[in-house]
């Protein structure tokens, strides 16, 4: 990176990209990481059976295809003989078996363990309850074909294939290196780019891999930036010290001034903001008190105050994937949510006791948060106080014993209607409204093993309606949005609703 | 001695000096906008916590100074932070006052060994920088007001401490205080009505000083994440939301950082002119 | 001197004892674990990791199992980054916050001390009204406001300097002239005030009267003994500069201590919180018993009869 002062100072590097990740990746060890930073460095230089289009359908990658039982329980997958490992020797079907098993082992302590949980006897792998590990439903039957038995039909599976936690690893490298595997000049990895050198907190850099096997990357060299703060690396994008910024590095305010400019591009991502009761607490025990707020809301509020395009949202399961629908949610409407709310027998808002809204300490959510306590006031008279924790303490509070009123986001873990269903299932430990309805409950799991995609997609609805509407234990607010800018001399730029970058398409010229 | 120390004469000489008037007057003003704020006095057409649908917009003949991100109108928020900001700095002086003066005055009456070691207990709050005390006490109590008072008055209590200290130290050598034991007068009593009203002029500037350092520290505070929470805005909490904004919108960060900075400026030319007010050997006219 | 600096550091140990005891028990009040992530984990899982990090273990327990590591030196492991202890985390952290801390504090003295005399031998006139409202400024503005008319300036208007990151000699610029701001300002002020105290004093004006007068000697004697009162500041100064560096750091993408302080915080990593703690805490420690030994040799009057 070349500064002089001033004149002739090269733009941009070609064949080399410059991003912002944000922050330094906790760790590059796919089974232990839990944060988008990791598996941003980890999509790029990992590939796993299979892989994402860029409209989240599942394609071959390691496995060149894969059969399915008839009854849905075992997957066996039939691997290519041509991915190699960056040392060289070629990636076995042993190799997912070792990464399987060692993601559900108990010392590894994987936070994502539960991510194969639908594997047979994989949850009682993970509890140490069971030791013997041809119990378990993974098995490498030869060095090509890998077989997966799952406890019960789950619809979704496939997906999970192309998630990070579910990528092959390495037993001899592993076991060489220990706990520094996955340090620079120790790591070996199969996928477009390689990790050449790590400056901790600082900046990662992935080098092209010549010989992946689908073929090299645009790009030989990335050049991963950690700058937290988002008006500096804004400000890094505008001094042409990084080529490509998205949510991380940009404020609100810059929105509004690049919003015409041909760099900026704006997509949809499957992560939905919403507020959330907790029904064992007054007033939000009584179902009319929480349609009463739902409906003196109007979220279109919103999109206005973020300006990143946020849109709307109707439901919980976002518009793109099936099962969604435009009123399975409470309609605003300031008056009849004044009636409701006297029918619930407060003749005014003010007789409602001042409530505490829960939020963690973030710049967007703040702003949110705060239109939510003055829309509350404007439209139903009620008081809301703001209560703002710390992100860590805030998800203890939520989790011990959440307030009455709070405010969640949820991001898919792949794209599946169920990533969203699930969580408010009453045996969800996630569901922190203590809401549950056998209704709702039935539906789901039927849906997990249902076939037929039209049957499957309306559980998802109805169990939807009972949510958003009937029982309204949530208020879906917005759906969150991607924001990017891509320097001209970059091309191939591709994103995906999950959120997850991918950059072996990316050319810099 | 006593008589150089009294109100009138040190009044008198701080009248002489032309930027602590001003800075005083300054302050005066401040504190009345802040008192009418507190009053709830109309002082603006809007209330601080109302939104509108003008998000962002700069000054203008309908908002002064301009709307923030959720369309309220920055003057009327910055007239409520008058009141915030005041609170903290004043409330900090008093708590450091407090819990300084009343240390100090222990360890420099007693001296010897006591001295010694309460003078170990101020080393070892030195040795913690202050940033990471707040830090630590703000994520412990969590935000709010109370957090972080707690927090800006156990950083700033030492200087007063060790000023207090020093002047117990040298005062109560001096003769009248040998008079007064003469006569038969308690150590309390003492402390009370010699020592301490004679070691109060150094005391009042150090204090002074105070203020503006916790109307500082409270914006970093801010800034990092710790400051108040919404609705509520001292100036610091509305100076870090307006950082993001600098190149877009400035006004949001140019008007509460031009009244922490007239505030601080003022606090500290009164320091200044206090403190050159109450020494004896300063010849005020050398003063410009 | 030397018994001089063994008793300092002997009377600085159980300062730093106390640091970690203190710093150990906040920590652990603090509600919020470090394991609390973005999608909840099922109990056998949060029971794994516990117990690979001591943390089920009853709260002496893991008092005396702290302290023990502490003796041999070993400053504990990340919750957060997985693969590495404190010890790496502060040896590529520490240097970096060294280069801008020393560069700003060079800067801070370079321009503070001149400035203050410049404004003590001129005063009344316009030097010292301009030294002292540029002085006067610098401490009446957050650091973060100052930063920011910095990068605004000279990153974005101008685009001569970067305006982030730590690549090259550049980068350091703005950064440590944006830490360097506030303590040039305090020493200024400092050095005005106590220029001006030698200057009225008896033995100055008898040099004067005597005939040494002319700029040069006076400024010597002035400058060597107003010296003093500003090394006695510099350890409040380093806790300036160390409080400082946590807004810098953080505004232009430092890879120093202060933003890992911050971080670590935020995601209750105790034993990442604890080093930095008492990194900092040496760190003052020593800038104070640096300042008692070189307040001696400076000024044989105030030699300390302990």
């Amino acid at each position: 990176m070349l500064t002089g002062c001033g004149q002739g100072r090269a733009r941009y590097t070609p064949d080399t990209l410059r991003v912002n990740i944000g922050n330094e990746p906790p760790g590059l060890d796919w089974h232990t990481a839990t944060d988008s930073t990791s598996f941003d460095v980890v999509s790029n230089i990992m590939v796993g059976l299979t892989q994402y289009t860029p409209d989240v359908k599942c394609k071959p990658s390691c496995a060149k295809s894969w059969d399915i039982s008839p009854d849905g329980r075992t997957y066996t997958f039939h691997l290519r003989d041509d991915v190699k490992w960056s040392d060289g020797k070629p990636v076995t079907a042993y190799d997912f078996e070792y990464a399987w098993t060692r993601l559900l082992s108990p010392e590894t302590a994987a936070s994502y363990a539960f991510f194969l949980y639908d594997v047979e006897n994989a949850k009682e792998w993970n509890a140490g309850k069971l030791r013997d590990a041809a119990r378990l439903g993974i098995k490498a039957v030869d060095a090509q074909t890998f077989k997966v038995t799952l406890k019960k039909p789950a619809a979704y599976f496939i997906y999970l294939t192309a998630f990070c936690a579910s990528f092959p690893m390495r037993r001899d490298v592993v076991q060489k290196y220990g706990n520094r595997w996955t340090e620079a000049g120790n790591m070996v990895t199969n996928g477009p780019f390689t990790l050449q050198k790590w400056q901790h907190e600082y900046k990662i850099e992935l080098a092209a891999n010549p010989n992946f096997f689908e073929g090299a990357p645009g790009v030989k060299l990335i050049r991963m930036f950690m700058v937290p703060e988002q008006s500096t690396a804004f400000a890094l994008y505008e001094n042409d010290e990084l080529d490509f910024i998205d949510n991380r590095s940009f404020a609100t305010p810059d929105v509004e001034r690049y919003r015409e400019s041909p760099e900026y591009k704006n997509f949809p991502l499957l992560r939905e903001s919403y507020l959330a009761f907790n029904v064992k607490k007054k007033p939000f025990d009584n179902v009319l008190v929480r349609r009463a707020f739902a409906m003196a809301i109007d979220k279109n509020v919103f999109p206005k105050i973020l300006r990143r395009g946020e849109r709307p949202a109707d439901s919980f399961i976002p518009p793109a994937l099936a099962g969604s629908a435009k009123d399975s949610g409470m309609p605003f409407d300031p008056d009849l949510a004044k009636r409701v709310l006297a029918q619930a027998g407060y003749k005014t808002g003010a007789e409602v006791p001042a409530i505490d809204l829960l939020y963690p300490n973030r710049e967007d959510v703040r702003l949110i948060v705060e239109a939510t306590q003055d829309q509350l006031k404007r439209n139903l008279g009620v008081r809301v106080n703001l209560v703002n924790q710390e992100w860590k303490v805030y998800l203890a509070t939520v989790r011990k014993d959440a307030p009455p009123l709070f405010r969640n986001s949820w991001g898919a873990d792949f794209p599946d209607p169920e990533t969203f269903m699930n969580l408010f299932t009453s045996y969800n430990g996630n569901n922190d409204t203590k809401w549950s309805s056998p209704a709702y409950d039935a539906l789901i799991e039927t849906a997990e093993t249902e076939r037929d995609p039209v049957k499957r997609a309306d559980m998802y609805r109805r169990a939807d309606r009972i949510m958003c509407r009937e029982a309204c234990a949530i208020v879906p607010a917005f759906l969150a949005t991607q924001n990017i800018m891509v320097k001209p001399w970059v091309k191939g730029i591709a994103m995906n609703p999950l959120d997850l970058q991918f950059f072996k398409t990316v050319t810099v010229k | 001695m006593a008589s150089q120390g009294s109100f009138k004469y040190v009044a008198g000489r701080l009248a002489k000096i032309p930027q602590a008037v001003l800075a005083l007057t300054l302050i005066g003003l401040i504190c009345l906008v802040a008192i009418a704020s507190a009053l709830q006095l109309p002082l603006s057409p809007y209330a601080y916590d109302q939104t509108s649908t003008l998000y962002l917009a700069g000054p203008s003949a309908q908002h002064w100074m301009g709307t923030d991100e959720l369309g309220r109108d920055l003057c009327a928020r910055v007239i409520y932070g008058a009141q915030l900001s005041i609170a903290i700095g004043l409330t900090t002086a008093g708590v450091a006052f407090v819990i300084g003066t009343v240390y100090g005055a222990i360890a420099g009456y007693c001296g010897g060994k006591i001295d010694t070691l309460m003078m170990r207990g101020v080393d070892l709050a030195y040795s913690l920088p202050d940033l990471l005390v707040m830090i630590l006490i703000g994520v412990l109590i969590g935000r709010g007001t109370f957090g972080i008072l707690l927090a800006l008055g156990l950083v700033s209590w030492m200087g007063t401490a060790r000023l207090t200290r020093a002047q117990f130290l040298q005062l109560k050598n001096e003769e009248f205080v040998e008079a007064a034991r003469a006569q038969g007068q308690d150590h309390l009593s003492i402390i009370w009505k010699h020592l301490f009203p004679n070691a109060l002029g150094p005391i009042i500037v150090a204090l002074t000083f105070t203020v503006p350092s916790a109307i500082l520290s409270e914006s970093t505070l801010s800034f990092i994440g710790l400051g108040l929470s919404p609705p509520a805005c001292s100036w610091g909490t509305l100076a870090s939301d307006g950082w993001r904004s600098l190149r877009a919108h400035p006004h949001l960060i140019f008007f509460p950082s031009l009244f922490i900075f007239a505030t601080v400026l003022s606090f500290n030319f009164l320091g200044d002119g206090l403190r050159d007010a109450l020494d004896p050997r300063t010849r005020l006219s050398k003063l410009k | 001197m030397l018994t001089l600096i063994l008793k300092r550091i002997l009377m600085a140990l159980p300062v730093l004892f106390l640091v970690a005891t203190l710093s150990f028990c906040l920590i652990r009040v603090v509600p919020g674990g470090p394991f609390d992530a973005d999608k909840n984990l099922p109990d056998e899982i949060v029971a794994n990791l516990k117990a690979k990090y001591n943390l089920d273990k009853p709260l002496p327990e893991q008092y005396v199992l702290y302290m023990q590591r502490l003796g041999r030196g070993d400053l504990g492991v990340s919750y957060k980054y997985v693969s590495r202890t404190v010890n790496d985390i502060l040896l590529d952290a520490f240097p970096v916050s060294l280069v801008l801390g020393g560069l700003a504090l060079a800067l801070a003295v370079l321009v503070g001390v001149p400035l203050g005399a410049v404004a003590a031998l001129g005063r009344g006139r316009w030097q010292d009204t301009l030294a002292m409202f540029l002085s006067t400024f610098g401490i009446s503005v957050p650091g973060f406001v100052i930063g920011a008319l910095f990068i605004y300036i000279f990153g974005i208007q101008l685009r001569i300097l970067p305006v982030g990151l730590w690549e090259s000699p550049w980068h350091m610029i703005l950064p440590a002239i944006t830490l360097a701001f506030s303590p040039a300002a305090y020493l200024a002020r400092l050095t005005r005030a106590s220029a001006l105290e030698i200057v009225q004093k008896d033995w100055v004006r008898t040099a004067q009267a005597k005939g040494l007068s002319g700029s040069a000697t006076v400024l010597k004697h002035i400058m060597r003994n107003s010296l003093v009162p500003v090394i006695t500041v510099l350890g409040p100064l380093t806790a300036i500069l160390i409080t400082g560096s946590f807004v810098v750091e953080y505004i232009y993408a430092i890879p120093g201590m202060g933003r890992f302080f911050i971080t670590a915080v935020m995601n209750r990593d105790y034993d990442l919180i604890l080093g930095t703690t008492l990194i900092f805490a040496v760190l003052l420690i020593m800038a104070n018993t640096f300042v008692d030994i070189a307040y001696q040799i400076l000024d044989p009057r105030m030699r300390i009869s302990d």
